[in-house]
């Protein structure tokens, strides 16, 4: 009961959110100057008559006033119709759907590799008696964090595409073409993470449990991997996600240097030209994605925290 | 759809592209030469072998090709961009082709019979050419796709504004079509040669939208295998195809079996995708990158001017303060340094150019030119002009008013705002301030509607003919309630109207010569804009790719004559 009335709120919760973003989205869209009519026509470079402007405003509804749109909008939300794209021809379903499985691919790649690297690194450095692993590892973890990801990025470029290539540069498939967008957009990540989870570990292996365990006759790798990591992962749990989210929504600028199709560059695409249902249609998808995604980290982090005090 | 005049567009914000293999740079000499009337019909032209088949090709293989941007939709006819006129050559054909002189030339149309009145053509069709779904294109296809252009539900903006002149077809029979205009326009044919206007199949036109948008169908020498947007575009040769136009020189169907385009955005994986071989060709060499390709031993850089009007670097609003004063404006001319903005824009591979009209349009008269740079004259014209005070910033004064003005530009992050940066510096060296404005491309359409402006950045439009001038700053084409024009200077000068009206109205090109000229030396007076350097096109290729020729209409592509010496799939 408890559990069904927990999902119950979060559910409704969730559906605010959606609703929110897609509100905020839809009214900043339409506000922000601009006739959208000219936009589906060919934007400044068009030459439509009124008559055409006309058209195009009855077709797609723009000739009503705002809180009529808005409302049509609604209703064809809530009946699952996400609307045509101004700019594609195509439902926008269908344009998220084109995009969404090379996003997915990349964020899980990507996700994971990182979350893989920061508890490898981590483990690895944290409260060592040779304070310059630490010290060195933070100083690299600064430097990727700092670092634009298209300079990473063109640096991978020219390292392993051009000057040694051993990866393909644009858009390949198999593996071979997701190797360099994944490290991209994983290495900052990882260096996130590593900072902060070797920040709880040092904690965690101050702590009188572990130096019981210690006495127990444990190995050094036994302590770490078996006690200290298991009191950091409610932490690593919630970081995790939220990376998730974020890289769900598209990671546009990786996308482009490494030419990948995806949803960041789909929405970058539709605000320049001023496509409406497909900005919208992105926005419901990656505010869905954080609310899945936080929905599971707090499922995953009671399940954690149960075992944590059995332990 | 009653007056408009129509053309074609280059995107205004755009980084371009192109380049060519101008024989050296820029030609500074000319730019300081009197205007003075030109008589030639070209100021410059490539070799014929660029534009016609030399000798036979091997068939086979996949060419693999990287380009800067997706269209979104393969629905040409609705696409008001540039970008996709060299697809237009893979899918669709044309009821006419230019030669390299801009002469018109059959295509699916074997002949035409134009009434000396100027407002009927009778177009007389070639037999037995299929869309690739199998239906016959004849007199009733052309006059669907026609029709469907001038349809303002068809959202068909920018190809109806060029044909906007056209009234109705009759089909006379199969292969029989009688256009009507409702007014001589000396440009129709030139238009309908451009890609934009390919001929799709009525069954596709008729069909759902977005299967038109994803897989049209059209008569031409490729067909759709699959278009992943964002991602690329697969074509498949078809192979019973025999009817590419004559002027260039092949029969039966292309050699390539496949073309695989792939969208590269950025320019450095561009660059290094080209040399990696992972591509054969690329649509957008980036100009950076211009030298390095040049000296690869591998690689042909192909650098074209495109026909039409040059890239300018900034266009004045004639209606309103500073810019309505025409001695502002000459003096913005003259202190504008273009070979020095060209350099530093096209590496070595732009050509500046002070004329109205780029080198290879036909009509054009290279030696007519906005005047500059000369930035003492720039001055003393202001002094005159009573601009003489200067505030303690250095600003010219007249009275109360101070000599400054702001300049809108699309905020795209691409090449060209160099160019805005580079022209500010310059307006300081004459005591203009000018300052910059970025914005979205919805609200830069906004500003223009309301002709809230001073000064545009930089643009350029690109069509096939130099009736591109009337499209540009024609009074007709000033934005107003009923049309959005092009002409964002909103010069309406009498006299310039006139004379395009007259260009347009004939078809003698001794006549046309004379009025164009006329035409280009009126606005060197007028100055409503600062042409800067020529609008190109810079493909790069590998050596194994032969046979390539050039379309006389966008300087592009045209790849149904291209094979590869080693071919792979």
């Amino acid at each position: 009961m408890m559990i069904l009335r927990f999902l119950a709120r979060r559910l409704a919760l969730g559906l605010a959110v959606l609703w929110a973003a897609a509100t905020l989205t839809f009214a900043m869209m339409n506000l922000t100057g601009g006739d959208t009519a000219v936009a589906i026509l060919g934007g400044p470079d068009a030459m439509p008559t009124a008559e055409a402007l006309a058209k195009v405003r009855a077709e797609y509804g723009l000739d009503q006033p705002l809180w009529r749109q808005y409302g049509d909008w609604l209703w064809r939300l809530v009946h699952g119709d996400l609307g045509q794209s101004y700019r594609l021809r195509i439902p926008v379903s269908t344009a998220i759907a084109e995009q969404i499985w090379p996003t997915v691919k990349l964020a899980l790649l990507a996700g994971s590799l990182g979350v893989a690297l920061a508890i490898a690194v981590a483990l690895a450095t944290a409260n060592r008696k040779a304070r310059w692993i630490a010290a060195t590892a933070s100083v690299v973890e600064l430097v990727l964090i700092s670092m634009p990801s298209f300079v990473l990025g063109i640096a991978f470029l020219l390292v392993f595409a051009f000057y040694w290539p051993v990866f393909p540069v644009a858009d390949a498939p198999g593996l071979a073409g997701l190797a360099l967008p994944v490290i991209t957009l994983a290495l900052p990540i990882a260096a996130t993470l590593s900072q902060i989870l070797r920040a709880e570990l040092e904690l965690v292996l101050e702590q009188p449990f572990i130096l019981t365990a210690r006495a127990r006759g444990l190995s050094d790798a036994g302590v770490r991997l078996g006690h200290a990591l298991r009191h950091t992962l409610s932490q690593l749990l919630t970081l995790s996600g939220l990376v998730f989210a974020a890289l769900l929504g598209g990671a546009a600028v990786t996308e482009s240097l490494f030419s990948r199709p995806g949803i960041g560059r789909l929405l970058i695409d539709a605000t320049t030209a001023t496509d409406v249902p497909v900005v919208v249609g992105v926005t419901i998808v990656t505010a869905l994605a954080y609310v899945l995604s936080s929905l599971v980290v707090d499922l995953a982090s009671a399940l954690v925290d149960l075992r944590t005090a059995s332990a | 759809m009653k007056a408009r005049p129509g053309l074609c567009l280059a995107g205004s914000a755009f980084a371009l592209l192109l380049a060519a293999r101008l024989p050296g740079a820029p030609a500074a000499g000319d730019e300081k030469r009197p205007a003075a009337m030109s008589t030639a019909v070209h100021a410059f032209t490539y070799p014929h072998a660029d534009y016609v088949e030399t000798g036979r090709g091997r068939s086979g293989g996949t060419l693999h090709i990287s380009v800067a941007s997706d269209t979104g939709t393969l629905d040409l006819q609705t696409i008001a961009a540039t970008n996709p006129k060299w697809l237009g050559r893979l899918l669709f054909d044309n009821l006419v082709y230019l030669d390299e002189h801009g002469a018109i030339t059959p295509w699916i149309a074997e002949r035409w019979d134009i009434s000396a009145d100027g407002l009927t053509y009778v177009f007389h069709l070639r037999d037995g050419v299929t869309f690739s779904d199998g239906t016959p294109l004849d007199a009733a296809a052309v006059k669907a796709n026609l029709d469907r252009i001038v349809d303002p539900a068809s959202h068909t903006a920018m190809t109806a504004a060029y044909i906007a002149p056209y009234a109705r077809s009759r089909v006379v029979d199969r292969r029989t079509l009688e256009v009507t205009l409702s007014r001589p326009y000396s440009a129709f044919l030139n238009v309908l040669a451009q890609s934009w206007f390919g001929l799709v199949s009525p069954r596709s036109l008729a069909g759902p939208k977005a299967v038109l948008a994803t897989r049209p169908v059209g008569s031409g020498p490729f067909i759709v295998a699959s278009y992943r947007r964002q991602s690329g575009i697969t074509f498949v040769r078809r192979p019973d195809y025999r009817w590419a136009p004559p002027y260039i020189g092949h029969a039966g169907p292309a050699y390539l079996d496949r073309i695989a385009v792939t969208f590269v955005p950025e320019a450095l994986p561009r660059y290094v995708s080209l040399v990696s071989g992972q591509f054969d060709l690329t649509i957008d060499a980036p100009p950076q990158n211009a030298a390095a390709i040049r000296a690869n031993p591998d690689l042909v850089l192909g650098n074209r001017i495109n026909l039409g009007n040059p890239t300018r670097a900034i266009t004045f609003n004639t209606t309103l303060p500073p810019f309505n004063e025409l001695a502002v404006r000459q003096a913005f001319a003259l202190a504008i340094d273009r070979a020095a903005i060209t350099r530093a824009n096209g590496f070595g591979e732009y050509r500046p150019t002070g004329a109205f009209l780029s080198a290879i349009t036909p009509h054009a008269a290279p030696g007519i030119v906005a005047p500059g740079p000369d930035v003492a004259a720039a001055n003393r014209l202001l002094d005159k002009a009573g601009w003489a005070a200067r505030d303690a910033d250095g600003v010219r004064r007249r009275g109360a008013q101070r000599l400054q003005a702001t300049l809108v530009q699309v905020d795209a992050g691409t090449a060209l705002s160099p160019i805005v940066v580079a022209i500010q510096a310059d307006a300081r060296k004459i005591g203009l301030r000018l300052d910059i404005r970025q914005v979205t491309a919805p609200q830069l359409t906004q500003i223009r509607a309301r002709n809230a402006y001073q000064a545009l950045g930089p643009g350029y439009w690109h069509t096939n003919t130099p009736d591109g001038l009337y499209i540009v700053y024609h009074g007709q084409n000033i934005a107003n309630p009923r049309f959005t024009g092009q002409n964002t200077s909103r010069i309406a000068d009498p006299q310039l109207d006139s004379l395009l009206n007259q260009a347009r109205a004939t078809r003698d090109p001794a006549r046309q010569d004379r009025l164009y000229a006329a035409a280009q030396a009126r606005l060197a007076v007028l100055v409503p804009a600062v042409p800067l350097f020529e609008n190109h096109t810079l493909v790069a290729y590998h050596r194994h790719l032969r046979g390539m020729v050039y379309d006389t209409s966008h300087n592009m592509p045209f790849l149904t004559t291209a094979w590869l010496s080693e071919p792979r799939s």
